[in-house]
């Protein structure tokens, strides 16, 4: 209130209506002395015709009034005058203006944070020219959607015409010597016109040719400009120093600007693919990213029916790599922020909702006090404002709630921006660019402006059509029929908002309590990850790799409060993985017989230090080496997959290479054991059919694969967690590699839960306050009510009604309201979680513990609120009632 | 000089057009006009001038602009806009009409109704 005076003095003492003022005081005062200069030309002494001349001019004051009046006040003036005199009616009721104006914060607060995300993650358009044009190509595999092959890549490059530019990248990750300790960093490995593809220009030096993008050229190397600032000291002459890749000498060719981050992937680096003949001729290996610019006639339907040609191709040139093999394209924003849209989507409609239960809250409010203002506004009106003024002037009203509701709402949006930045799940893109900015300003304004008239609109048109003559015969008595109605219908839609929002809720908050009752598949307690990339210049040789990995392992297993140690190719929640096709010896080597299953290459400790239980036949031991019998470990899926309803052991599969005589000469793994299925991929994730071999029997050509990485894995006795240990165990037995990632398991599976989790918690604050705010709505009309009939009351209870059926008529009033809204919001319900079924688990959308648990929470919630009401029915006395007024 | 008259409701606006519309003039300049023209037989309160020259200013049928007075002093100048002649003869017309029709109505005698 006290901005607001300030605001309103200051636009009082704006410059024109200053000048106006001094202009109309030099006017007069020149009429008046030009008049007495008259009088004194006709004789009269000077002073007594100043003295005549003021008399004959009359009051000064008076004229200077009417002269502003005559001006004519303007709209602005009016529309001022309406907002002070709002202002001075809600200074006068400070309870209901602080009330409306926190209710209203609460539901413009949580709108304009939640959009801030929204804005930021979804709707900004990715920074790159015109990214509309950027198409995101996967390969199209049964229902899965890999990356792909290098082979497929260049025969599309060539062949495909609907594309402006075309290029590919995979993501990888690289030790980094520069000044400091080796660090890893990601980056891709990038075709040459990846940049051109994306438009971008470098803030220093240049990309990398065509030239440099070729097998044995000197490596050089683009860094993105968050590296070049905190690794490198934002060094100015940066472009053609040295540094080491991979213990590689490279050269910095450019710097990308800070919001170059096209695949959203945290890049800190690009080095050319410079692909290999051989490569080129892999159509094997389905792992890249390709982005391409369609052509600016080209549409997405030509392209992919372009691709759909070239696919059909490319399936008869390469039987064995590409059969059954397709294309799909996709807008970029689409393929990188898709996945974001539902569960954003959602708390947006969420705050929607907590907005408008708020809006109703308030015009219920407005709509009690127009009744207690009947009197003044009918006065009003026989004073002669206009009912288009009086609509104006309650409007206006409502105007200065909304806006400082918006203000206070934009205030609390910056806290509960920064809390969702600080706590929200660090997987979501761009969720840190999130901020207060202009947009989000205007949305808040135009929240505002809209709550105002839509909880305004109503109170304002009622109290605008009261006949004179009504209120001023009307006693307090008669209770206002239609206004009930309309106060009933808006808790009724309160009500029901607030079961859908409850509903949601409840649903996420079952479906999190089952997953956190999955079993993981292993004893995720005082296990320690960390992850290890070997590079290739050093460790190239196969032999080499593997006693490093195995030197680490007996060095890390004799740490003090280590039980045992082991390497796998990717731990469990790790992310990534290595699918690979299976042939089952028993069932005919036809391709279409294919089963893709996850490839782990584990040290023969492994299972043993995870503890995944070993459900029949027999762990690996140091014996299985590469010049005995080739042994795999499935897990139960698999198992369950190639043979249901028989005994694994013994049998064997073909996989992961091919034998001397080419690509169909099957290398048989035999199947020692089964184990466990391991929830790999999160727990709430649908386990794969994935198989294990030891890392003594694997394809040397495998070392590629994997990048030469693998994790580090450490069971503790369950003291403090050696992290620093494992840093100098890496260091000492490969120097300059460092072991990053480094996380206890449960963490891993924290993280990976910290999505769900973090939907879920927003939705029941939600859900929560949207209850807490519709059963003070409801308690707000029954009361209202029972203040209204209280004459009624008492002429009842003199006639002869116990208390007992004056609060059941209460309580039947408020649960008639309460069970109206129920059916509607179980209707909407229904409607509205069949959206969320992909963000459930294990519990369908229309889960009957869930309708229930929150229809009885909500009539529990709303028999609370209206008991009180009810309770106060009953003590009116029959005396006092009926000599109220 | 003979008896002052009252000025007519609403007929101030009218004089200030005319007035203005023979020239540029100041406030005070308006008054001694419509004085000299009335042959001092109408009786304007001073102060009243100017909310009328205010609300005409308004609605857009006079403008003003500071200018020199005769004996040198700052003043206010009005002068007559393109809709304030426009406005000036609809008045004028009507006025007469009126004018007609009053005269004739208080002419008429007992034996001509």
């Amino acid at each position: 209130m006290i901005c607001w005076s300030r605001l309103r003095s200051w636009l009082r003492a704006t410059h024109h209506r200053s000048r106006m003022e001094s202009e109309m005081d030099a006017e007069l005062r020149f009429h008046i002395e030009a008049l007495a200069a008259d009088l004194v030309r006709s004789g009269v002494s000077r002073q007594e015709a100043l003295r005549r001349a003021r008399l004959e001019f009359g009051a000064i004051e008076r004229v200077k009034e009417e002269g502003r009046e005559a001006r004519g006040i303007s709209f602005v003036d009016e529309m001022m005058q309406d907002l002070h005199y709002g202002q001075r009616v809600l200074s006068k009721s400070p309870g209901f203006a602080v009330v409306a104006v926190l209710t209203l914060a609460l539901g413009i607060g949580a709108t304009t944070a939640i959009f801030s995300v929204v804005n930021a993650v979804l709707m900004r358009p990715l920074a790159m020219e015109d990214p509309s044009r950027v198409v995101y190509l996967q390969e199209q595999w049964r229902d899965l959607f890999p990356g792909v092959s290098v082979g497929n890549f260049a025969d599309l490059k060539r062949q495909s015409t609907s594309f402006a530019k075309l290029c590919a990248s995979n993501n990888a990750s690289f030790n980094l010597e520069a000044r400091e300790l080796p660090e890893r960093v990601d980056g891709e490995i990038a075709t040459a016109d990846y940049f051109a593809t994306f438009g971008v220009q470098p803030i220093a030096g240049r990309f990398f040719t065509v030239d440099e993008d070729k097998p044995g050229q000197a490596r050089v190397v683009v860094i993105s400009e968050r590296l070049w600032r905190t690794r490198l000291r934002a060094d100015p002459s940066v472009v053609g120093q040295p540094i080491r890749i991979n213990g590689m000498p490279a050269t910095v060719v450019g710097v990308m600007p800070k919001s170059f981050d096209p695949l959203l992937g945290n890049s800190d680096l690009w080095i050319p693919a410079a692909y290999t003949a051989e490569q080129l001729a892999d159509h094997d290996d389905h792992y890249l990213n390709v982005v391409g610019r369609l052509k600016a006639n080209v549409s997405l339907a030509q392209a992919q029916s372009e691709l759909n040609v070239i696919a059909q191709r490319l399936q008869q040139q390469y039987p064995l790599d590409d059969q059954d093999r397709g294309f799909r394209l996709q807008p970029l924003a689409t393929a990188l922020l898709g996945d974001q849209r539902l569960g954003l989507r959602m708390m947006l409609a969420a705050v929607g909702f907590l907005l408008l239960i708020a809006c109703a809250n308030i015009a219920n409010l407005q709509l009690t006090r127009s009744r207690s203002r009947q009197k003044e506004i009918a006065m009003r009106a026989a004073l002669g404002a206009s009912p288009r003024r009086i609509v104006r002037q309650l409007l206006a009203e409502n105007l200065v709630l909304g806006l400082v509701g918006g203000v206070v709402g934009v205030l609390l949006a910056y806290w509960a921006l920064s809390w969702i930045m600080a706590h929200g799940p660090a997987e979501m893109p761009r969720l840190d660019q999130s901020r207060i900015d202009a947009s989000t300003l205007a949305f808040a304004c135009a929240v505002a402006l809209f709550s105002s008239f839509f909880f305004g609109l109503a109170p304002a048109l009622r109290s605008a059509s009261t006949r004179l003559n009504e209120v001023f015969k009307m006693g307090s008595s008669t209770s206002g029929g239609t206004r009930d109605r309309v106060r009933s219908l808006l808790v009724v839609l309160e009500v029901s908002l607030a079961l859908i929002l409850m509903v949601g809720a409840g649903l996420l908050v079952r479906s999190a309590l089952l997953v956190s009752h999955v079993d993981p598949g292993f004893d995720t307690s005082n296990v320690v990850v960390g992850r290890v990339g070997l590079p290739d210049p050093g460790y190239h040789d196969p032999a080499v790799a593997r006693q490093t990995f195995e030197r680490m392992i007996t060095v890390a297993a004799a740490l003090p409060g280590v039980e045992s140690a082991a390497v796998v190719s990717r731990a469990p929640l790790a992310g990534g993985g290595s699918s690979n096709g299976l042939l089952a010896e028993d069932q005919g080597l036809d391709l279409s017989n294919l089963v893709n299953s996850q490839l782990q290459i584990i040290s023969p400790s492994y299972l043993s230090t995870a503890r995944v239980p070993l459900k029949a036949g027999r762990d690996f031991t140091p014996q299985d080496r590469r010049d005995r019998t080739l042994v795999a470990i499935v897990n139960e899926t698999l198992a369950r997959t190639i043979w249901p309803g028989e005994n694994p052991i013994g049998k064997r599969f073909a996989c992961c290479e091919a034998g001397p005589k080419g690509r169909m000469d099957p290398v048989w793994h035999e199947v020692v054991g089964v184990v466990a299925d391991v929830r790999a991929w999160g727990l709430d994730h649908q386990v794969q059919p994935e198989f294990y071999i030891p890392i003594a029997q694997m394809p040397p050509s495998a070392w590629d694969w994997i990048g030469r990485t693998m994790d580090l894995v450490v069971r503790t006795g369950g003291g403090v967690v050696p992290v620093h240990e494992l840093q100098s165990v890496v260091a000492s037995v490969a120097p300059a590699v460092p072991i990053y990632r480094l996380s206890t398991m449960q963490q891993k599976i924290s993280s990976t839960l910290e999505r769900s989790h973090f939907d879920t918690f927003l939705l029941a604050i939600f859900a929560t306050t949207a209850l807490l705010l519709s059963s003070v709505g409801i308690y707000g009309v029954l009361s209202n009510i029972v203040t209204q009939r209280t004459r009624d009351i008492g002429i009842r209870m003199a006639l002869g009604a116990s208390q007992a059926q004056i609060a059941w008529d209460v309580l039947g009033f408020g649960m008639r309201l309460a069970s109206i809204g129920l059916v509607l919001g179980l209707v909407g319900a229904l409607a509205a979680t069949r959206l969320l079924s992909s963000l459930l688990y294990r519990v369908r959308p229309t889960d009957t513990i869930t309708f229930t648990a929150v229809s009885v929470i909500l009539l529990v919630v709303a028999l609370m609120a209206s008991y009180l009401p009810a309770r106060r029915a009953t003590r009116v006395d029959p005396m006092v009632a009926l000599r109220y007024e | 000089m003979g008896k002052q008259l009252d000025l007519l409701q609403g007929t101030l606006d009218m004089l200030i057009l005319k007035a203005v519309s023979l020239g540029p003039l100041h406030g005070y300049g308006i008054l001694l006009r419509i004085q000299q023209i009335s042959k001092d037989r109408l009786e304007i309160q001073q102060g009243s001038l100017y909310p009328a020259l205010y609300r005409l200013e308004h609605l857009g049928w006079i403008t003003s602009e500071w200018g020199e007075s005769e004996n040198k002093r700052k003043a206010k100048y009005y002068r007559l806009t393109a809709a304030g002649k426009r406005r000036l003869q609809a008045e004028t017309q009507n006025w007469n009409s009126m004018a007609d029709v009053i005269a004739g109505i208080l002419g008429t005698k007992p034996e001509e109704v």
